[in-house]
């Protein structure tokens, strides 16, 4: 199992475009991807899991997988995050 | 509502409508902190046996309290008050609309306690305001899998992402029965030592059926196809069809889910092929209640009956 803490950078956070597309890179890994932020730990591969977690801009949230493809997954997760999810320019 | 760990304040308990709160004194500590989930009726507190009087819980004055202290003479109840209110109690609530007393509000005050009114009588004040004390200090637990009411059961389907939680939840909707959550249901331990699961206020009623989105339930189906909460009963978990795996083909396995120290039965459901999920789920609870009623199984029915019966004549010669 692996982990890596992750800055949000996108202005609106993990709302519902955003959870969209992270909770569809996460179900293309085999591995198990948790998000936990706030001592609430939400399946990374479902979609009003990572909602309810309101994350904003500037919050920290802590990436967590277990699987065969675990180190792939946090970085294409944690790039997903770094690209400001292809929202802004 | 802001969530503090230490404890919540009284005037957030005055927000709550169910308490039917119409007037508030001493409104300058409306702040304190109640740190404890149970209300607490001073009764022989006020007579000086403090003994079990706690610091962080909201003291509820019913009928007793207040004919108690009206029957004093002055000097006994301005003693009473002083050493009672010395303890700094966050804050009183008087039942049944009684009209607290000047020198109950000015002893208040002296140490820093609001006093409140509530139109309600003792009993349904004090098991409202327990019911949601308990939800609030309640140790939370999230779980992943959606939160439905069928034939008036709570269950928990689980299972990995992308086995069809949703789609058999939807058909169950489709159905008749309710939705409590989708996805992840939010579970606390209520004042009977229930687990209650809820969703988080975000994703309340929505659904996310993949190729359709995420859809509200409460919009589509209305609002008998929803619910706000739901004691949990039973857990389903949807699991792919493993053919080395044994399941139950007997009826005989009593399987638990452990949660925050409580046991929840479970059944371990194989997905596959040709097996219709939300029909099987709906013959399983219409079982599971079959047994809580008392029914045997069937194999504790044919054991008991192999017991009874005498055993069939040994073949003998003679039927040649």
């Amino acid at each position: 199992m692996i982990e890596k803490k992750q800055q949000i950078f996108n202005k609106l956070g993990l709302h519902a475009r955003a959870a969209a597309k992270l909770s569809h890179m996460a179900n293309m890994y085999s591995a198990d991807i948790y998000l936990i932020y706030n001592e609430d730990k939400v399946n990374a591969k479902s979609l009003l899991g990572i909602l309810t977690l309101a994350a904003s801009v500037g919050n920290e949230i802590t990436l967590q997988a277990a699987g065969v493809d675990e180190q792939e997954a946090i970085k294409a997760i944690g790039d997903l995050f770094d690209r400001k999810f292809d929202e802004e320019g | 509502m802001t969530k503090d760990a230490k404890g919540i304040q009284v005037s957030q308990l005055r927000e709550l409508t169910q308490l039917k709160i119409t007037r508030v004194f001493n409104e300058k500590w409306i702040h304190n902190l109640v740190s404890h989930p149970r209300p607490q009726r001073p009764g022989l507190g006020l007579t000086g046996y403090f003994k079990h009087i706690q610091a962080g819980r909201i003291q509820i004055f019913g009928k007793t309290e207040a004919g108690y202290l009206r029957s004093l003479k002055d000097e006994e109840k301005q003693r009473c008050l002083k050493n009672y209110f010395s303890l700094k109690l966050p804050g009183i609530i008087v039942s049944e609309s009684i009209e607290p007393e000047p020198d109950w509000i000015a002893g208040a005050a002296r140490y820093a306690t609001p006093v409140l009114v509530s139109e309600l009588h003792t009993v349904p004040l004090v098991s409202r305001l327990s019911a949601f004390l308990y939800q609030y200090f309640s140790k939370k637990i999230k779980l992943n899998g959606v939160l439905m009411d069928i034939m008036g059961q709570g269950v928990l389907i689980t299972g990995a992402s992308g086995i069809g939680k949703s789609e058999t939840a939807l058909e169950l909707v489709n159905k008749g029965y309710q939705l409590i959550a989708d996805d992840v249901a939010e579970f606390y331990i209520d004042s009977n030592d229930d687990l209650v699961g809820r969703a988080n206020e975000i994703i309340k009623n929505l659904m996310e059926v993949r190729g359709l989105g995420i859809i509200n339930i409460n919009d589509i189906f209305g609002a008998s196809a929803v619910l706000e909460e739901k004691k949990l009963n039973l857990v389903i978990n949807l699991e792919k069809w493993d053919p080395k795996k044994k399941y139950d083909r007997l009826g005989e396995d009593n399987l638990y889910f452990k949660i925050l120290g409580l046991e929840v039965p479970l059944i371990n459901l194989p997905v596959g092929p040709g097996r219709n999920l939300s029909t099987i789920i709906e013959v399983a609870l219409r079982n599971f209640l079959a047994k809580k009623s008392g029914r045997m199984t069937y194999l504790e029915a044919r054991s008991e009956a192999l017991a009874t019966e005498p055993p069939p004549a040994a073949p003998g010669r003679e039927e040649e």
